[in-house]
């Protein structure tokens, strides 16, 4: 990390270094993309293999060495994917439960947030060490008695189910608050002098001002609910209301593990995902050192 | 928080109801977040928890046990490597990762041609599917003949280590998996904030005379820390809570060489059907994160500014 | 700080308990049901959507039983018993319970979540000896809790090319492991990519270790693991000399069987039977066009040939079913006779193995000749017997020979931790 920070420092002192610099900055410069472009190839690794994988015939896919461009492509492994499992039906599933979970979780996290972050109220910490210690507890351990809420709240096998246990996170009251926090305390005081309410100043202030901790939280909301396989695995079985991950294990059997078709339709549900997060990119770039608004 | 309690003794009537208003406003935000998270989530959560003082089997009655549970984890030998195992991968991985993601952010917050492209890639190995995960990370670190171990060859290493399929490298192995995939996750973090910073500070610390490097030491890492704060706390509750990357990367394996706490739990509850002998260790592995938790917090105070500009 | 722990926390968390466990307590009921009236009865499976029996014999079963319906409630197969287990401490009330392995029926079954079936058994007056010793390794405490219906059997595959290219006769259905350690270095040739193994082992501990139990002297929940060195020693030294794959890359790779065997890298493959179905699809398909076939699993020198090991897939009934006589005479039709000709036409081994049934598996398209000689049987063991604490021995048991596969630790210094840790848990 240090040699990239140096190398970032060294090239903006370049552009504004005399001309014996000039040639140095060009180096680093370049040093700095070849850095940038070495590491994009090793996270892309995955992807690649994973391309190459889906097109290749079962057999192939853990041939060692591996062969990154498979030489008899299998481009059906794509139309096999929609024929062999219901997978339209599923991508609407996890589409449904994507919107409706992240949404719910912005709504509500960014609202108590708010709370957290900007007012005065008694039993705050408290309350917010109790949001803090329930992310210390790893899942695995109450999903049991989750599981017993559930059934008798007859929502088994109903998409309400997961509804109810991912829209109220700790993770994303904790995340905005964070980002809260950091909005300077005079521009709410002036907007309480001109009279706004609290709701009126989270509307109005708050929330513009924090776009990029929104898109955060959006994308990370939606990744975690459309990645998510441990929920739907418990809740969900029967076909119309299964997710895309659990559509990608049926092609996990007992005995034999398709991976190029599993690969196949991961890279496919892949799709919705990367278009969110290049969506919304453009709020990273568009917060307040950018909108002139200073405290 | 203290301070508001000795206001609120002091105060006179119309104070108090103006305290309170406050506090129903302040409720009614956090309320229907509240509400689902109290049902959902600390409701099931206390029920585990009471549950590493009984005995339990998923499906007979439930017995007191009192701290029968606590005692027998002295003697678990596995419950031990786990604890070790955890408290190292946590050592590995949090400092590592935030180190790399806040690198990640710094550089692709310059203007940099094609940075669109780099913020989503380097976030990409987080979406990945965790299978594509471990099968590369496994094939660059394949012993026989992976491009690690060719390239050490190649720098006259004669014994390369067999990684994750060796006792003592698979840990370090798993480390650097998981930092390879969270950082452009908690870069992403990072590159939100940055954009908190207004620009006019840098213009006018450029007037003065600073250079790069003072300016990122003197107004960058300042003003990121409600972010590293962030970070810290969520990556060390993430890392003691790692699962699904063990799984699939080595099962706990070779023999016990990557078992941590929570797999320690899921296999005691799953495997061996203890549930409050699972819940104890789950309470360890809390009231560990939560120390830690506590101490950031106190310490918060001390480096974390929060609104100064 | 610790009365007020004492007191009031504990008192809120009786509350809590009381609450939940007040939800939790489901009513048990048998019930008997009127002959006419409709009736859904609800069984778990895995696989739905790829397997095709699980429907098949349910569609026979409506055809005879008009007012019954069966639903399947379908699980992905890695993680069915865990899910189970979840759903059963939560509470479900699905009739049929279909039993994937031993650990999760002996997980079931000690913990009540399933029924004994003697009753029914003796009312319907069955005959559970048509199951040739299935019924008696299911037998617990002189109960049996299943009825089996699949069971599958270790045997041996091997490539006839290979076999050919290197002028070595086929293997024969009384080799032992002697011969075939013999044999797999006569075929193994070649170096790098066009490597050719005389054998493979997959990755599972059973590949090794069912081997160490076929003389019937030992079982795999023993008191000193000692019994399994010489096959560990014959393994761990086939990987030594590169007639093997290495085991440790096998794991990293995630390297399943079915890839050096159909890519025609290996010249052996010790497997269970499920594989003969994959086989004959591929090669149907054309994916592979070697020559290949089965014979009987080795077996140590003076053991009879056609001992070998098996698991079995098995259906039982939920305690909490409210249909339960029902569901019994699901799980008879399934596991019976007409049940077992559906699963061999959809090119499965029943566990109820008529001449009729082999007859129509063998004749299926695709499948070797030598298939009728290979899969007759002396004695099968079950992989794992019935135990309660087989699941924790279980994993024990994966831990250590991992340990010993990748050479941490020596044969012996393994096997000797095996039996220490092992024995701890039996006490």
């Amino acid at each position: 990390m240090d040699t990239q920070l140096t190398q970032t420092s060294l090239s903006k002192s370049a552009t504004r270094a005399a001309s014996s610099g000039f040639r140095r900055g060009t180096i680093t410069k370049v040093l700095t993309y070849v850095l940038l472009i070495a590491l994009a190839a090793l996270m892309l690794l995955p992807f690649i293999w994973m391309a190459s994988a889906s097109l290749k015939l079962d057999k192939d896919v853990f041939r060692f060495p591996i062969e990154w461009i498979p030489q008899d492509p299998q481009w059906e492994n794509y139309r096999t994917i929609w024929t062999r499992i219901p997978f339209m039906t599923f991508v609407m599933n996890s589409l449904k439960l994507t919107v409706i979970i992240t949404f719910l979780q912005v709504a509500t996290s960014s609202f108590a947030a708010y709370a957290f972050a900007k007012l005065d109220f008694r039993g705050r910490d408290l309350l917010f060490l109790a949001y803090l210690g329930s992310i210390a507890i790893p899942w695995q351990v109450y999903m049991i008695p989750q599981f017993i809420l559930m059934r008798e709240l007859d929502l088994v096998d109903k998409h309400m189910s997961l509804i109810l246990l991912q829209a109220f996170t700790a993770f994303g009251v904790f995340l905005l608050r964070q980002f809260f926090i950091s909005v300077p305390n005079e521009i709410l005081d002036a907007a309480r002098i001109d009279g706004l309410s609290e709701y009126g100043i989270y509307f109005r202030i708050m929330l513009p001002l924090s776009k990029p901790a929104l898109a955060t939280l959006t994308i990370f909301s939606a990744v975690f609910v459309w990645n998510d396989f441990m929920g739907p695995l418990i809740y969900l079985h029967s076909e119309s209301l299964k997710t895309i991950q659990l559509g990608l294990r049926m092609f996990i059997q007992q005995y034999s593990t398709d991976y190029a078709l599993i690969m196949a339709a991961s890279l496919v549900s892949l799709v919705p995902v990367v278009v969110l997060f290049l969506a919304f990119q453009r709020f990273f770039v568009e917060g307040i050192g950018t909108t002139g608004i200073k405290g | 928080m203290g301070t508001m309690k000795l206001t609120l003794k002091a105060a006179s009537p119309s104070k108090r109801r103006r305290q309170l208003s406050k506090n129903l406003v302040a409720y009614s935000f956090i309320l229907p977040n509240l509400l689902g998270f109290a049902i959902f989530t600390l409701v099931p959560i206390a029920f585990s928890l009471g549950l590493s003082f009984m005995h339990w089997d998923g499906a007979n009655e439930i017995s007191w046990a009192g701290l029968d549970n606590f005692k027998a984890l002295r003697d678990d030998d596995t419950f031990n490597i786990a604890l070790k195992n955890t408290l190292w991968y946590v050592g590995g991985t949090v400092p590592l990762t935030m180190a790399c993601s806040l690198g990640l952010a710094v550089l692709l917050n310059q203007p940099i041609r094609g940075r669109n492209f780099f913020r989503t890639v380097y976030f990409f190995p987080y979406v990945a599917s965790l299978v594509a995960v471990a099968v590369v990370w496994n094939m660059l670190f394949f012993p026989s003949a992976g491009p690690v171990n060719e390239l050490l060859r190649t720098l006259g290493v004669d014994n390369p280590p067999r990684w994750s399929a060796s006792v003592d490298w698979a840990m370090p192995t798993v480390v650097m998996a998981s930092v390879w995939r969270g950082m452009g996750y908690y870069m992403v973090i990072y590159l939100a904030a940055l954009q908190g910073i207004p620009q006019i500070l840098y213009e006018s610390a450029s007037i003065e005379g600073a250079n790069a490097w003072q300016k990122f030491r003197h107004i960058t890492v300042p003003l990121l820390t409600p972010a590293t704060f962030f970070i810290s706390i969520m990556l060390t509750i993430s890392s003691f809570k790692v699962f699904d990357l063990i799984l699939v990367m080595t099962n706990g394996g070779p023999g016990r060489a990557t078992n941590v706490l929570v797999l320690h739990t899921y296999n005691t509850a799953f495997r061996q059907f203890k549930f409050g002998y699972s819940s104890s260790i789950a309470m360890v592995l809390f009231a560990l994160v939560m120390i830690i938790t506590v101490i950031q917090f106190y310490m918060e105070k001390r480096w974390v500014e929060y609104s100064q500009v | 700080m610790t009365k007020w722990l004492s007191r009031r926390t504990v008192k809120m968390l009786a509350v809590l308990l009381a609450v939940l466990f007040a939800l939790n307590g489901g009513l048990i009921s048998g019930g008997a049901l009127a002959q006419d009236e409709p009736i859904t009865l609800t069984m778990s499976a895995w696989d739905v959507a790829t397997t095709p029996y699980w429907q098949a014999v349910i569609d026979a079963y409506e055809a005879q039983n008009p007012n019954v319906t069966v639903e399947l409630v379908d699980i992905s197969s890695a993680e069915y018993q865990d899910v189970m287990n979840i759903r059963l401490s939560g509470g479900d009330e699905t009739d049929i319970i279909t039993v994937k392995d031993i650990p999760g029926y002996a997980a079931m079954l000690t913990r009540n979540q399933i029924v004994p079936l003697d009753e029914f058994v003796e009312a319907d007056g069955l005959d559970l000896s048509v199951y040739s010793g299935a019924e008696v390794e299911l037998t617990y405490e002189g109960s049996i809790y299943a009825l089996p219906f699949r069971s599958d059997i270790w045997i041996l595959f091997y490539n006839k090319d290979i076999f050919d290219a290197a002028g070595v006769e086929y293997p024969t259905n009384d080799m032992t492991w002697d011969e075939f350690d013999a044999v797999a270095r006569e075929l193994t040739s070649g170096s790098g990519a066009d490597k050719i193994y005389g054998a493979h082992f997959h990755v599972w501990r059973s590949c090794v270790q069912l081997a160490t139990v076929q003389d019937g002297q030992n079982t795999i929940i023993a008191d000193d693991y000692s019994f399994m060195a010489p096959m560990y020693n014959m393994v761990t030294g086939m990987q030594k000399d590169g007639i093997v794959m290495d085991y440790g890359e096998l794991r990293a790779g995630n390297i399943h069987y079915s890839g050096p065997f159909i890519n025609g890298q290996v010249g052996m493959l010790p497997m269970g039977s499920w594989f003969i179905g994959r086989l004959v699809a591929d090669q149907a398909e054309g994916i592979f066009d070697f020559d290949w076939g089965v014979a009987s699993f080795p077996v140590p020198e003076g053991v009879e040939p056609g001992t070998t090991a098996g698991t079995l897939t098995s259906l039982a009934i939920n305690d909490r079913s409210k249909n339960k006589d029902a569901a019994w005479d699901f799980i008879k039709f399934y596991a019976g006779e007409e049940g077992a000709k559906v699963l061999a036409e959809t090119g499965n081994l029943p566990a109820l193995r008529t001449p009729e049934v082999l007859e129509i598996f063998a004749s299926l398209e695709g499948v070797p000749a030598e298939a009728t000689e290979a899969l007759q049987t002396t004695t099968v063991r079950l992989e794992l017997p019935m135990h309660p604490q087989v699941g924790e021995v279980e994993q024990i048991l994966n831990e250590e020979h991992e340990l010993i596969m990748t050479q941490s630790v020596s044969v012996e210094d393994g096997l000797e931790e095996t039996t220490s840790r092992i024995s701890d848990v039996l006490e």
